[in-house]
Order: C-alpha cells, then structure tokens, then sequence
C-alpha cells in the first residue's frame, strides 16, 4: 500500500459535471484517491456548480474535483465567475476530462475554462494525486 | 386501457393519442402478409439469431432515411428507433426545441416530440419491425406514444433503466411505471398482440458479471410476470470470454424456468461487446464478427450488433449496415464447425445458476417484490458496479480472471456464499497491482489488445 497515514485530513470534493452522467472514470478516481488516504465526499454524476459549492462550504474542502467527458465542460462550469463573485468556491477548482469533443478542440477547451477561474485542468486521473498533494501541502504545514 | 386507473399519462399527450380500439387496431395491422411483430420475427430464430441494429437521429426525414438505408444494405431483422437523451429524461420540451432548431444535436430520435403520426410513418417505411430502445427510468409517455405509433417492441425495466441512466429517481418510482408499462403489455397480449418486452441486461455497460446481469432482469420479469406478461427478452452484454457467455445465454433459460410461470415465454438476446473499443478497424471487426459467433452459440434469439465506428463515435449508416453483415456472416452454417469445451461451458453455468439463486431467492422470498427491490439496493444486497445512481451503493467491483472472464474481485453487500466468493478471489489471485490500475486495463481489454502484440494475461499497463 502507499503512504496513507501522512495525508492531511482536509477533505476533497468530487463529482461530474451538470450535465453528464458518465459514472465508471468518477467511481474509478474516487476509488483510486481512497485507496491513497484521500478524503473524498463523491457528489456522483450530473452534479450542479452549486451543489459542489454548498459541499465546499459545508465541509471546508482543500479543493473541488469536476469531471467532465461529453464536451460540455465549458457550458456547466459556466456560472463559476458568479459563484466566486459571491464569495462561494473559493477554495481551487481542478476540472477533469475532455474539456471538449471536438477533434482538435482540446486546447480551446483548456483555455475557456481557465478564463471561466477553474485553477488546473488535468487530461489524466494519474495526474490528480501529485497536484492534490501540492495543494494539501500547505495546509499540512499550517497545521503542523 | 390506456386508462388512468392502469397507466398515468402527460393529460394533454393521451388526449391527443388515438382510442384504445384505434391503437389496437394499428398494431393487429402489423401481423399481415407484408409485416410482422418482433415477437414473430424472433419465433423465427430456432438457432439462429435474428440481428438488430441500434439506430436513432433527430430529423424525421434523416430517420426514415437511415431505417431504409439499413434494410437495404444490412438486411436486419428488427431495427432501432434508439431515442436522445432528452426524451429519456422526460424533457419532452427541449426534444421538441432542439429538433426543430437543430435536430442534428440529438443523439437519437425525438419520437414524443414528433409525435404518433410520424412513428407510424417510420413503421411503414420499412418491412421489418421496429424496437424502441432508450434508458428512461419512466418511459410511460413514450410507450404510449410507441404503441400509438405501431410499434411491437419496447426496450426497458425499472432496474436496468434507472440505475444505470439517472443519478436520483427513487427505484419506488421507476418500479411503479414500468409495472403500468407492464400491465398495458398484458392487457394487450389478452387483445392478440403480443409485444415484445425487453430487458436491459446491459445495465452500465462495463465489466458486468453475468450472475449480476442476470438477477436483475429476472426480477424484472418477475415483476412484468406478477402484471400478467407472458412474454419477454432477456438481454445479456457479451463479457468477451466465450465460455462464460455461452453459459451466461444459456442460463437465462434455465433460471426462467426455475423462477418464472411456466406459461412465459422467454426469448435471450445478446449485446455484441458494450465496452470500450478497439479503434483500429480491423480489430474491432474481428470483434463484432465474434459477437454474432458467441450468439450463435450461445442459443441468442436475437444480437444487437456493434460496429468497427463504436471507438469514433456514432457510426454511419454504412458502417452499421457492415456489422450486421458480419454477424450474419459469423451466425451462418460456414461456422457451424465451431465446438467449445462443454465441460468448461458447464461448469461456468452451474456457478452463474447458483450466484443468481443466492442473489435473487431473498429479494423472492419478501411479500412484496417492488419494495423487496428498493430495500435491497437501500442495503447493498443488490448493487451494481459503476453505477449511475445515488440509490445503488456501487460497492461491487469487477476483474478479469486470466481468461478473460468477469469476476467479482469485491462483492459489497451482495449474499454470495462464501462457496462462490472463495471460487471468485481465487480465479483473481493473480491481480495484485494497484486497483484501479487493474479495472482500468479491463476496461480496455479489447482496445489496448491487439491479437498480434499481446498474449492473453499480458495487458499493457
């Protein structure tokens, strides 16, 4: 097993996009980020940018993980700018997946969803622990 | 009998449907010299099985021209009117926005929206049966309208199109409408039309174990049989090891007998491979011609054929037409020398049979079925991997064993005997990387696995 015990308590969140009900890659990474010692409350598929705010708050999260695969990423995470406007999902929003199902569209994607405040876009799960460490790091630190 | 006492309806949709009398004129009109019903086509099968595509566009000019093109270069069976995802859902407005603005954003055909009299249009266009296949958790508006339409089969269940398609429809709900699907059903078959009923085995598609699948559509059945159906299909996803899904087509019929009245009428259907494909053309060819082999095999009534696109997205017309020449290819006498070991095919299909008997005889035993479900799935005694759904716990994890073949690698909640759970973790004995490394791979089974690179049991990381 990998090294669980030194993980901060933090707590994550997790879902899928409003709009899709793509369940197998969500269940996957929240089952890969357990077995590493993560904390994950799992929202599950077709998940409004609200509702992960309202768990955010509720549980004070490192940070909230979206996943998106059918290339309407930039339409459901659309609201994000509002949301942070009001002061709600302050905490990093890492998003997930196929930003865009467009041959080619996958720079364009990145791009429109950074502009929109989401904080790191991954094409890979395998990518998520490393960046979910830096981003627990300091708080570690803090914590002491 | 379309009745508010037996199935409740959107009230502005019934009033706009044709009379009782008139619907079952409409769908008597299909058993003539030039038509069938899908439940006459699959009597036909006797060996071999009838092939059927999965087909659906937004545009009604764009549906009846698909549905010809296939039946004149892929000569199917039955075809598809595969339904969007709007529709599925119920939002029967924005269906009904978008195929008016852009019918080429929905990914199926849009028949509430388009209403009764062009489903009977889509009925006539062509000289096969037509299936309506979709994923609503509550289909009730959509069967009327597919009845009105003419149309003799209708694809769903309240367990295997709810948990996997939607996220929270309590399973009290979706049980509910697909049990006044059912009584319709019935009520029709007492008129001489008998539909065809069929349940979606498939459920989400990826790793699923044959005894899980099984389960469920015999509950379903089970749940159609206490309506008064006397017909249904039960479908089951192709797991890629031949043995295991001979035994798996091959157990449905045992355990209908065993569970089922002994009046019902049970045809099997196999789904060519669900999973994720290979994207090269020639791999992905050899896996749909596999398909309509292991139905042919297994016994299948029916196989609901794949194609060399599925990695690419939604296939062409042209590509569809080319994976039910492969299966019937595959399907035909040329193949007829293809033997398996009985032995191993035994064996498998004694443990499917008894994994079914220990899932489903406690769920069986409750005096009521309905609610026998919703708790089950509330406890985890019945569960689903991957599922969809926030009322199924997803505790249930999938591997493959060195054959190929699904096993439960964690069974949740599931009553598996220790007997069956022991057999499972020692055919998964040579898992040992990290986990979600290990499903991942079996995700990708057939698309990381070219024949011509890799051994059996050597699957790339």
């Amino acid at each position: 097993m990998r090294d669980t015990t030194f993980r901060p308590r933090r707590a994550l969140v997790l879902g899928v996009a409003a709009s899709d009900a793509h369940a197998v890659a969500n269940r996957l990474i929240h089952l890969m980020l357990t077995e590493q010692g993560f904390r994950v409350r799992n929202l599950g598929v077709c998940t409004p940018l609200a509702e992960f705010a309202d768990a955010a708050a509720e549980l004070d999260a490192a940070a909230v993980i979206i996943g998106s695969v059918n290339g309407h990423a930039v339409n459901d995470l659309a609201d994000l700018p509002g949301l942070r406007a009001m002061g709600r999902l302050a905490c990093p929003v890492v998003f997930g997946g196929r930003p865009s199902i467009e041959v080619g569209g996958a720079a364009t994607g990145r791009a429109r969803l950074r502009e929109l405040g989401v904080d790191h876009v991954l094409d890979r799960a395998e990518q998520l622990p490393a960046l979910l460490d830096s981003i627990l790091a300091p708080v570690l630190t803090h914590a002491g | 009998m379309l009745g508010e006492d037996v199935i409740e309806l959107d009230r502005e949709r019934r009033q706009r449907l044709p009379s009782w009398s008139e619907i079952v004129d409409g769908l008597r009109s299909a058993t003539s010299d030039t038509s069938d019903t899908a439940v006459e086509v699959l009597k036909r099968a006797k060996g071999r099985p009838v092939l059927q595509p999965r087909c659906g566009v937004g545009g009604h000019a764009e549906m009846l021209d698909l549905l010809r093109a296939l039946e004149s270069a892929g000569a199917p069976d039955l075809l598809s009117v595969t339904i969007d995802s709007h529709t599925r859902l119920r939002h029967f407005a924005t269906a009904d926005r978008v195929r008016r603005e852009n019918p080429a954003q929905l990914n199926g055909y849009p028949l509430v929206a388009h209403g009764w009299e062009r489903g009977r249009e889509l009925v006539a266009a062509v000289g096969v049966p037509l299936q309506v296949r979709h994923g609503s958790p509550d289909g009730r508006d959509l069967f009327a309208v597919s009845l009105a339409a003419g149309i003799t089969s209708f694809e769903g269940g309240g367990i295997g199109y709810n948990i996997p398609y939607a996220k929270d429809v309590p399973l009290a709900d979706s049980l509910r409408a697909w049990q006044q699907v059912d009584a319709v059903t019935a009520e029709l078959a007492r008129s001489g039309v008998v539909l065809e009923r069929e349940l979606f085995g498939s459920l989400t598609a990826v790793l699923v174990p044959p005894s899980l699948s099984l389960a469920m559509t015999l509950l379903e059945a089970v749940l159609a049989a206490e309506q008064g159906v006397r017909c249904v299909s039960i479908s089951y996803p192709q797991s890629g090891e031949v043995h295991q899904d001979v035994a798996a087509l091959r157990a449905i019929r045992a355990v209908a007998a065993e569970y089922l009245p002994a009046d019902m009428t049970v045809f099997t259907v196999l789904h060519e491979f669900m999973g994720v494909f290979p994207a090269g053309r020639d791999w992905a060819e050899a896996l749909v011609h596999y398909g309509g082999l292991v139905g042919r095999l297994g016994g299948a009534d029916k196989v609901i054929t794949k194609t060399h696109q599925e990695a690419l997205g939604i296939p062409t017309a042209a590509a569809n037409a080319h994976g039910l020449r492969l299966a019937r290819a595959a399907c035909s006498p040329l193949l007829d020398f293809v033997r398996l070991d009985e032995g191993r095919v035994a064996e498998e299909q004694h443990w499917i049979e008894r994994e079914v008997a220990e899932l489903v005889t406690p769920v069986l035993e409750r005096p009521r079925l309905a609610t026998a479900v919703e708790a089950g799935f509330a406890a985890g005694t019945l569960d689903i991997p991957f599922s969809a759904s926030v009322h199924a716990r997803a505790d249930v994890v999938p591997l493959r064993d060195p054959t190929g073949a699904i096993r439960y690698h964690a069974a949740g909640a599931l009553p598996l005997s220790g007997d069956v759970l022991r057999r499972q973790h020692r055919l998964l004995s040579h898992r040992t990387a990290a986990l979600t490394d290990e499903i991942l791979a079996d995700i990708n089974y057939f698309a990381d696995r070219p024949p011509w690179t890799a051994e059996k049991g050597q699957v790339p990381a």
